[in-house]
């Protein structure tokens, strides 16, 4: 997708937006992680390859504002055992391409694959797979208005996630 | 591998204690295979998961792999999965429809009862004792295959109770799960979870059932999530069900120990009863109208009335009928297991119940919640603190012993956070491990 009065950013703004939010993450600022988000987005992470939709099936995780705020609360708990020692992480995102732009919603669609390093207490976890952001355009940037995570092993036997994809 | 004489098996049992062998030694984890999971009736799936003829469902019981069959008469098979010539996993898959099961290797194909009708090049077996229609040719039965209300459970073991006299007072729990359908009925429905665990099978399995945990364990998620709710809802706003799931976790003490606890003959049990973690949920519209025209006014009311936390059917199969959904334990290895979740649709049931049973599901049992990974750190420290050799040989399950109550149809009572139901569950390993040599 070229860049026009259609479509205002591009790809270079938007696989910034993409690295940050990785980086935000990685970096454990998990508050400000929340901030790129709209209060209502979705972030859902299918328990199912080709997972139509979040309500007929179970899912790894599927969260809006409300649940999003639990879990980056509790991520600095002093009781979150399952986070003692702490967990650490490597995101890279890749292979970036703008599907479409909607002047209505001033959304993009972006997909891209990903790969996380999930390590904690002598155990490296490798996670990979496919992310579809919806992303609208606002005065500042960019907010996340919904992120979809397509796990490559989302139904295999797993043992825990316990950061953001 | 050690051999244990019944002598020093049963030692590793005491009333008040059990020997940390039983959740770190790998022998002691190929002999309850053979002694409870190759005897016990285990849990292998539900009906609606084979609906037509030639559907398959395949699994495990224990360690071995196992096919669920829907022949063309309507009954259901469960069938080792293994070619019977030369021992290849027949059906690759996990699930779908086969009108015949053939064997990948040499094309041997087997009828949906598990007979064998086909042979390549069949006159090579003339005058010897393989081939169709001869004995030992067919891919094997397991021994014994029963339903209750359409779960599937399976013996390998041709002696034993039948599994109405082996389910005793857990069989409620069934009866209520279903009858909380308005048709009488529940499907699988809306997939699995599957959660591998580095820890012993019985550490999942006692948890259940382990009233003093929640409030420890799980203070960071149910606690957080009443603060957060508590910031940002607004007075007068609808409690989303997610609150009202996270929330009873961090209940005191008191309502742990009044929730109560009962335990049946082979190992199973149940917390709650008439009140659990689950029973002040909202009322969906029209849920109770459903059923009151299923049933009537006080027998809608007596099926809601019951609150059964989790049913333990030892040692397989774990249910909470106000959440239709079935935990279901594999056996890995000592220090592995996987954990499957299922959740079922109330036939007949506002959409609304299931989409409850989804959300609990993904909150609660998915590995990638806020819930399910404290549980898992702590059957995971207690894997590795049992390593150590300190002189402390034991597990302690002292905790109100003594003071069982025994009911005049045999059934175990005690206080919630009684550690009865551990003494019970290991009263059942015994029988199990024990009397088999």
């Amino acid at each position: 997708m070229r860049k026009s009065s259609n479509n205002p950013a591009d790809l270079n703004d938007i696989q910034q937006f993409l690295y940050h939010e990785a980086r935000l993450l990685d970096e454990q600022r998990w508050e400000e992680w929340n901030d790129l988000y709209l209060e209502d987005a979705e972030y859902w992470v299918p328990a199912a390859a080709d997972q139509p939709d979040p309500h007929n099936h179970v899912s790894l995780i599927y969260e809006t504002g409300l649940l999003r705020a639990v879990r980056v609360k509790r991520y600095r708990h002093p009781n979150a055992f399952s986070l003692q020692p702490k967990p650490r992480s490597v995101h890279l995102v890749s292979n970036v391409i703008l599907d479409s732009f909607d002047k209505n919603t001033s959304e993009y669609c972006v997909n891209s694959r990903f790969v996380m390093l999930q390590y904690r207490r002598e155990q490296q976890d490798v996670f990979a797979g496919a992310y579809r952001h919806r992303l609208r355009v606002v005065k500042e940037g960019f907010k996340i208005a919904a992120k979809r995570v397509d796990l490559l092993n989302c139904d295999a036997p797993l043992e825990n996630i316990l950061i953001y994809l | 591998m050690q051999h244990y004489t019944d002598a020093q098996l049963a030692d590793l049992i005491r009333r008040d204690a059990v020997h940390k062998k039983v959740y770190t030694d790998p022998d002691i984890f190929e002999l309850e295979l053979a002694r409870i999971w190759n005897r016990a009736w285990i849990y292998v799936g539900h009906d609606s998961q084979v609906k037509q003829p030639g559907d398959y469902f395949a699994t495990s019981i224990g360690k071995q792999p196992v096919v669920m069959t829907r022949h063309r008469d309507g009954k259901v098979h469960v069938l080792f999965n293994r070619c019977s010539h030369k021992g290849a996993q027949v059906v690759g898959d996990t699930c779908g429809n086969l009108p015949q099961l053939r064997c990948s290797y040499h094309g041997y194909v087997f009828d949906t009862d598990g007979a064998l009708i086909h042979v390549p090049n069949a006159e090579g077996y003339d005058g010897v004792d393989f081939g169709k229609g001869k004995p030992g040719s067919d891919m094997r039965r397991v021994a014994r295959v029963d339903s209750y209300h359409g779960l599937v459970f399976a013996s390998l073991d041709a002696a034993g109770p039948d599994l109405k006299t082996w389910l005793g007072g857990a069989a409620a729990s069934i009866d209520n799960l279903v009858e909380r359908s308005p048709q009488g009925r529940i499907e699988i429905a809306g997939g699995c979870f599957r959660y591998l665990h580095d820890s012993n099978w019985k550490m999942f399995v006692e948890n259940l059932n382990d009233a003093m945990h929640p409030m420890v364990v799980h203070q960071s998620s149910s606690g957080t999530a009443k603060r957060v709710f508590d910031e940002r809802l607004q007075e007068g706003d609808p409690l989303p069900f997610e609150l009202e799931m996270l929330a009873p976790f961090t209940n005191n003490y008191d309502f742990f120990e009044k929730m109560g606890l009962t335990a049946w003959d082979y190992g199973h049990s149940v917390t709650g009863g008439k009140f659990s973690i689950h029973s002040a949920y909202s009322p969906i519209p029209g849920y109770m109208e459903a059923l009151v025209e299923k049933y009537g006014e006080q027998k809608a009311r007596e099926i809601l009335a019951v609150n059964r936390h989790n049913t333990v059917v030892y040692p397989s199969f774990t249910l909470k009928g106000a959440i239709t959904s079935i935990r279901v334990v594999k056996p890995v290895a000592v220090d592995k297991t996987v954990i499957e979740s299922w959740v079922f649709r109330q036939v007949g049931a506002p959409e609304e119940l299931f989409r409850r049973s989804v959300t609990y599901c993904n909150l609660i049992n998915s590995h990638a919640n806020l819930v399910g990974p404290d549980d898992y750190e702590a059957y995971h420290r207690l894997q590795h603190g049992l390593q150590t050799q300190d002189g402390n040989e034991w597990v302690s399950q002292h905790r109100y012993l003594g003071q069982d109550e025994l009911d005049a149809d045999g059934a175990r009572h005690a206080v919630g956070t009684s550690d009865m139901v551990f003494r019970h569950q290991f009263d059942a390993w015994k029988d199990y491990m024990v009397t088999a040599a």
